[in-house]
């Protein structure tokens, strides 16, 4: 950004959180969008139990932003009632392994009413499910839903791995006539770091994936909390002479292959980050793309670092589960020394 | 800093009010998740309650003695914006640590 640009800014770099990014975004959905509606678990009164919603309640008033009894089930069955009746709903599941009693309503009403319908019932709903793990909490608060929403037909699925992108993506999702699972990195909420708030389409990106960093060596493709952990695996392998980029994928449902076509051309190597389980996590569909798209330029097979195939284990362990750096760097050396034949 | 009430929870099958007996803890504390801030009677028992969250005490809403009604304010407490949610706790952003280094001869074609 230039001086002059930075003169003529209207509205200002804030630094913000992710939990107040989104508690942002939400509140200026509320603001111009009469017909969107935020209820859950908690969001109400409590303000959500990682203050995401904190004062929507308050601001909008309980017809607005509203708690809803603990069935999940019963969560989405509202929001899809209210979207076939011309609400934007934006609902909440307070936890990734709380979405499963939803999974039923999302799979066999949500992503398929506007197939279902020939276009008559768009079901323009936002779900908002904090996701993945890394804050140390019991069972069903760490898991990665990403490849199980990714295979339904009709869903799209988000995840944003800043404030800067939360605030947007989350607009834009919510702008959208489709159902988005917008995934929020609950390891993330906390972390501050600058939001450009300005709605400039020309600046702000909402498609596709982006360069978190350039490198020329070998592509980190990541998403979520993966991206920052991804950043500083580039940055220790710079101290070995080694440039990575890291791609941060954002959309996994519609992947943007012709970004991780892009960025895989050029360095010929990639290495897959992700905090679900190995078999058929997301990475398998990265690396399929990615075999398909630069079969004749790439220099060793796509590598995966993951999580387990086992249940996403308790806070003592889940260091042990989650991607860390060194998992990561063995992973970047393995296609660094791969040699053909 | 966000302020959070919560109110008396049902502690039996439909009850209504609780007197309160004892406060574990007073104005000001420290309050971890968990950590039981009052003891309070219902016509079938009494029982400690934990706190739901970790916070700064800042208003006791009732005396010893007092009857507190169901679902009406028992504690408010002041909460840093940076503090975790109801679940987990908010991961600690170390210098990154490694004890792998990559060694490769790159070719460069």
């Amino acid at each position: 950004m230039s001086e002059t640009l930075e003169l003529v800014r209207e509205t200002p770099l804030l630094q913000l959180s992710m939990q107040q990014a989104i508690n942002r975004a939400l509140g200026e959905i509320l603001e111009h969008d009469d017909r969107a509606l935020i209820f859950g678990e908690d969001v109400g009164v409590l303000g959500g139990v990682f203050r995401v919603t904190d004062g929507l309640q308050q601001r909008f008033g309980a017809n607005r932003v509203f708690d809803t009894p603990l069935a999940e089930s019963g969560i989405l069955g509202t929001a899809i009632g209210l979207a076939m009746a011309g609400f934007h709903p934006i609902p909440e599941v307070q936890f990734d392994g709380f979405a499963y009693p939803a999974v039923n309503q999302i799979i066999t009403q949500l992503a398929r009413m506007n197939y279902r319908s020939r276009g008559r019932l768009p079901m323009p709903v936002t779900l908002r499910v904090p996701s993945f793990g890394g804050i140390r909490a019991p069972e069903h608060h760490g898991e990665s839903l990403e490849s199980l929403f990714a295979h339904v037909p009709g869903l799209k699925v988000v995840s944003p791995s800043n404030p800067q992108q939360a605030y947007h993506l989350l607009k834009h999702a919510a702008s959208m006539p489709d159902p988005v699972i917008f995934m929020e990195p609950k390891a993330r909420y906390w972390n501050k770091a600058a939001v450009d708030l300005a709605d400039d389409q020309d600046s702000i990106s909402l498609e596709g994936s982006v360069i978190a960093r350039p490198g020329k060596h070998a592509t980190l493709v990541a998403w979520g909390a993966m991206v920052s952990r991804c950043l500083q695996v580039a940055e220790l392998a710079a101290e070995d002479g080694i440039e990575l980029e890291v791609l941060d994928l954002r959309w996994l449902k519609p992947i943007d292959e012709a970004g991780l076509a892009a960025s895989v051309s050029r360095t010929r190597r990639a290495i897959v980050v992700h905090e679900g389980p190995h078999t058929a996590g997301l990475g398998a569909e990265v690396a399929a793309l990615v075999s398909q798209s630069c079969f004749d330029t790439l220099r060793a097979p796509v590598e995966r670092v993951t999580g387990f195939d086992v249940p996403y284990p308790s806070g003592d362990l889940e260091d042990e589960y989650i991607p860390n750096i060194d998992r990561i760097l063995f992973g970047v050396q393995r296609v660094l020394e791969y040699r053909r034949g | 800093m966000a302020e959070i009430s919560f109110p008396l929870p049902d502690l039996g099958e439909g009850l209504l009010e609780a007197t309160v007996l004892e406060w574990l803890v007073k104005v000001g504390d420290q309050v971890e998740r968990n950590q039981p801030f009052v003891e309070v009677e219902t016509t079938k028992s009494s029982v400690e309650l934990p706190s739901p969250i970790a916070g700064i005490v800042l208003t006791l809403h009732g005396e010893p003695g007092d009857v507190v009604l169901v679902d009406r304010p028992l504690i408010t407490f002041a909460v840093a914006d940076d503090s975790a949610g109801i679940v987990g706790t908010v991961p600690q952003e170390a210098a990154p640590k490694r004890r792998v280094r990559l060694s490769v001869v790159l070719d460069e074609d």
